[in-house]
């Protein structure tokens, strides 16, 4: 009897020690970012890599990071063929600026793109709460700009998936 | 702060299971006395089996409040509740045993926070495993409860998790959504003791492993805790705890039969 209730302390004592559980784990899919995936614009096909963007958010100092590993301004710059961003969770628009060819050995080129949505919050779990996911707007999803009078870089944007709930597909696609 | 609370009812516990051991303690020396006793001096034994009186059990209903839940208002202000128990004896071992309570917890995670409100009611058996002496009313039981809660869930507010910080941490979101109608059931495990404090006063502690079997949840929500329940784990266990004081009624009294084993097992 002695060691049944004994057992059982010991039990509820492990119990209650283990308790912590809520830190969200990385694999679970949470607010996705949006992947916009760069294409040749005289073979549309194609998928072509961009140089040296860097991708700044409106009215944040710092762009987007791409390159983890580096330590200097280079952490900021992508020479691939798709870039992953995330879009505000709080408004139903983010702008971001993007700047070809931003390390100055080439004459950038700066356009801005603005993308309108509307938001969804969705529950995960205890552990990760919310995450939102986003549907591009049916009219006038996306506002590009030229900054400078260099023209656009980006000639031709288009959505691709307005549904932007996971990360493993393309949302909007980019001819230049 | 849930950890803290937790922590400190085990230890409550480690405490009574010693208060609890004390009164046993002299019995079984008594026993270790009296056999010797009964070897050198046949003859006495036997006159005293003949002349003690046929023992008595006494039948009747329990009645009592779980102290753990009504206290824990007072200094957890994320908790109003109370349990009303009660049992009643069937057989020698047999107990049927029930449970109501009323339970407002709010619980308060890194992302989420939300109040859940209901009563509970969860019915079953309890069987008395501790051989009394005399007329000791002593019970140390394991039974079986089944769970029914009807409860509302509100979602106080939330925070958007995104592995991407680049925006910054938005604030956490007030909500306030009311999800109503839910319920749930479940089975328990309960083992625990009651020890008879003076006159017809009981007090207890038990434990309970809980094993959810049915839970209705809200639409784009979950339910964190579910009254009766407790906390919901990623699985479908969980764990109760709690600390009664009762009142038994007695309603009417039953001779012991002596089964023959039982005899034989005296006379040794």
């Amino acid at each position: 009897m002695k060691k049944i209730l004994y057992f059982l302390l010991v039990f509820a004592f492990g119990l209650s020690s283990c308790e912590k559980d809520d830190i969200c784990d990385a694999n679970t899919p949470t607010t996705p970012k949006l992947i916009i995936s760069f294409y040749n614009i005289t073979d549309v096909s194609v998928k072509k890599d961009v140089t040296r963007l860097k991708v700044i958010g409106l009215d944040q100092e710092n762009g987007i990071i791409f390159n983890e590993s580096a330590t200097d301004e280079t952490k900021y710059l992508t020479s691939g063929d798709s870039i992953a961003i995330p879009l505000k969770t709080d408004t139903d628009s983010t702008t971001f600026t993007f700047i070809l060819n931003s390390d100055n050995t080439t004459p950038s080129n700066t356009d801005q793109m603005k993308f309108n949505y509307t938001r969804q919050n969705v529950y995960v779990s205890r552990a990760c709460g919310y995450k939102t996911i986003y549907k591009l707007s049916a009219q006038n999803p996306i506002e590009t700009t030229d900054s400078g009078n260099d023209g656009l870089w980006m000639q031709l944007v288009e959505p691709k998936n307005s549904n932007i709930e996971f990360e493993n597909e393309t949302h909007v696609k980019v001819y230049f | 702060m849930s950890k803290y609370t937790f922590s400190i009812c085990f230890l409550f516990a480690v405490f009574f299971v010693q208060a609890q051991e004390l009164p046993t303690a002299p019995i079984s020396k008594e026993i270790n006395s009296e056999k010797p006793k009964s070897k050198t001096t046949k003859v006495v034994t036997e006159i005293k089996t003949d002349s003690v009186p046929l023992k008595k059990d006494r039948y009747g209903l329990r009645l009592g409040v779980d102290l753990y839940k009504l206290t824990r208002g007072l200094y957890d202000k994320d908790y109003k509740g109370v349990e009303f128990v009660g049992d009643f004896r069937l057989t020698k071992n047999y107990y049927l045993a029930a449970e109501l309570g009323i339970e407002d917890k709010t619980t308060d995670d890194d992302r989420l926070n939300s109040t859940a409100t209901g009563t509970y009611l969860k019915g079953g058996f309890d069987y008395n495993m501790y051989n009394n002496w005399l007329d000791m009313e002593n019970i140390i039981s394991v039974g079986l409860r089944g769970g029914f809660s009807t409860f509302s869930q509100q979602l106080n507010s939330y925070k958007i998790y995104s592995a991407d910080k680049y925006w910054g941490e938005i604030p956490s979101i007030t909500d306030g959504t009311k999800y109503t109608g839910l319920t749930a059931a479940w089975a328990e495990v309960a083992v625990g003791m009651k020890a008879k404090v003076f006159n017809n006063v009981f007090v207890g502690f038990g434990i309970q492993l809980k094993m959810l079997l049915a839970n209705k949840d809200p639409d784009n929500f979950e339910n964190l805790y579910i009254p009766g329940f407790n906390r919901t784990y990623d699985g479908s266990f969980g764990v109760g705890f709690n600390y009664t004081v009762s009142y038994f009624i007695p309603l009417y009294k039953k001779t012991v039969k002596v089964p023959e084993t039982e005899k034989k097992g005296t006379k040794k």
